[in-house]
């Protein structure tokens, strides 16, 4: 039962991934009015490890960072760790989850931004000799972290209601059982 | 007890990490089977998502442009009147260049490089990077190194290639880097790409040699002397031209020729420069960084 029930979790955290993935690469680049565009899958990463805890985080982040490792050329799981970490880190605050509380989420998604994309500063391109953080930030990491956050606050309720859907769906089949 | 566990598997996720990390830098092929293997599977979606997302994106456009349709059609009459003139007198010079050709017997072959059409069906939302993903593959004889190129410019190379997608890294990427020379001086450069300057439009044209007689509006072409571009191939035209600090070297700006907002097809030279057996500038090739 308990198999069965974590099944369809699995299922509708993998299509949420894959979902967000292709939207971030076959969508978004489309739009090209747009300065910047935000990080879907960040987003979800920490949504999830937020909500659901350490576990959950970790796993979710580590298939993210796996769909991005396999689109990318470059070192095999550099996007795993990063996603995966983030997504056991936010797990941690997951004691801080209250329902309708929302500043927490949006303070929860600049920091990771900002951990997120500092990573990716630090490791290919101050590694490389460029050092111009302050136009990196202004012009990279702002942009995206301001959209991220629009996008959270857009669709955080969205994940809360599938999630507790999930839980409903979960409780009314275990009392059939009994 | 779920904590014990989670924090035992991050131990564990985080130590697979690192050593796919460490073993995919030493062996940077060792990755490609399963690469390829997912995408067998993710390629068909992204081309259905991409086609869908295109075919909106293009009505919307179409909405727009119809708008300015009408002072367009005047303005385009004219240009074709002027165009189809021009077009004869180009096809009397054409004739003579043949003739000029025959004449100093050139190799035409660099001139006429065989290509492969393909469409951008992914490419990285985040700013980092510029690399993109084609729908065509190693089922259509693309190959690691092929040389991408639209609207009349270089737009990257292959670096990875499945059965049926290939990703594509922009010479506009930060790490991107391309032996140049000038088409009129021959003088030996560096295209450079850098995300800094990219958002001016512009890359960086480095290493030119303080004596060289490279100028401002320079067309700036693929080097023969590159290990992995096909030589003759525009890149973009040389601007803002000054010596260096140390008065060693010049350096300026590329403005590119090939417009890389709005990418939807490119082409594919299916020829990679190890193919055309060039070797007498190996020595060269190898002291060279492009990656």
């Amino acid at each position: 039962m308990k198999l069965k029930k974590n099944l369809k979790r699995i299922g509708v955290y993998a299509g949420l991934i894959l979902a967000a993935f292709l939207i971030q690469t076959s969508v978004f680049p489309l739009m090209t009015i747009f300065s910047s565009v935000p990080n879907l899958l960040l987003i979800l990463t920490f949504s999830l490890g937020f909500i659901y805890g350490s576990m959950t985080g970790m796993l979710c982040g580590f298939f993210a960072g796996l769909l991005l490792d396999l689109f990318y050329t470059g070192p095999f799981g550099f996007y795993c760790l990063i996603y995966m970490a983030l997504g056991y880190l936010n797990g941690i605050f997951s004691r801080y989850y209250y329902d309708d509380f929302i500043s927490l989420p949006l303070i929860m998604c600049a920091a990771n931004e900002l951990i997120y994309n500092l990573y990716i500063f630090l490791f290919r391109f101050l590694f490389r000799g460029k050092t111009d953080i302050i136009f990196y930030f202004t012009d990279i990491i702002l942009p995206e972290l301001l959209f991220s956050l629009l996008i959270t606050l857009l669709i955080y309720r969205i994940f809360l209601k599938v999630g507790k859907k999930l839980d409903s769906m979960e409780q009314r089949r275990g009392q059939n059982v009994a | 007890m779920d904590n014990k566990a989670s924090k035992y598997l991050f131990i564990v996720l985080t130590v697979i990490c690192a050593v796919l990390i460490v073993l995919s830098s030493i062996e940077t092929r060792a990755f490609d089977p399963v690469r390829n293997a997912v995408g067998y599977v993710l390629v068909p979606i992204q081309n259905g998502v991409n086609a869908a997302g295109t075919s909106i994106y293009n009505g919307i456009e179409e909405f727009k442009r119809l708008k300015g349709v009408d002072a367009e059609n005047e303005e385009l009459k004219a240009q074709v009147a002027s165009l189809s003139e021009e077009n004869n007198r180009l096809k009397t010079e054409t004739e003579e260049l043949a003739r000029l050709r025959e004449l100093y017997e050139l190799d035409g072959e660099y001139l006429e490089y065989p290509k492969v059409a393909a469409r951008v069906i992914a490419k990285d939302s985040n700013k980092w990077f510029q690399v993109f993903r084609i729908d065509k593959g190693s089922a259509d004889g693309i190959e690691v190194d092929m040389n991408v190129l639209s609207g009349g410019g270089l737009i990257g190379i292959v670096t990875d290639v499945g059965a049926n997608y290939a990703t594509v890294r922009s010479i506009i990427d930060d790490e991107s880097s391309v032996a140049a020379m000038s088409q009129h001086s021959f003088d030996n450069c560096f295209v450079n790409g850098d995300l800094e300057l990219y958002e001016q439009g512009l890359l960086r044209l480095e290493d030119i040699d303080k004596n060289a007689s490279l100028s401002d509006g320079d067309a700036i072409v693929t080097s023969n002397i590159s290990s992995k571009y096909l030589p003759g191939i525009l890149i973009g035209y040389a601007s803002d031209i000054s010596v260096d600090s140390q008065q060693l070297t010049m350096s300026g700006y590329l403005i590119p020729a090939a417009d890389f907002d709005d990418l939807q097809e490119v082409l594919v030279i299916t020829r990679t420069k190890s193919e055309y057996g060039i070797t007498d500038y190996s020595s060269e090739a190898s002291a060279e960084v492009v990656y």
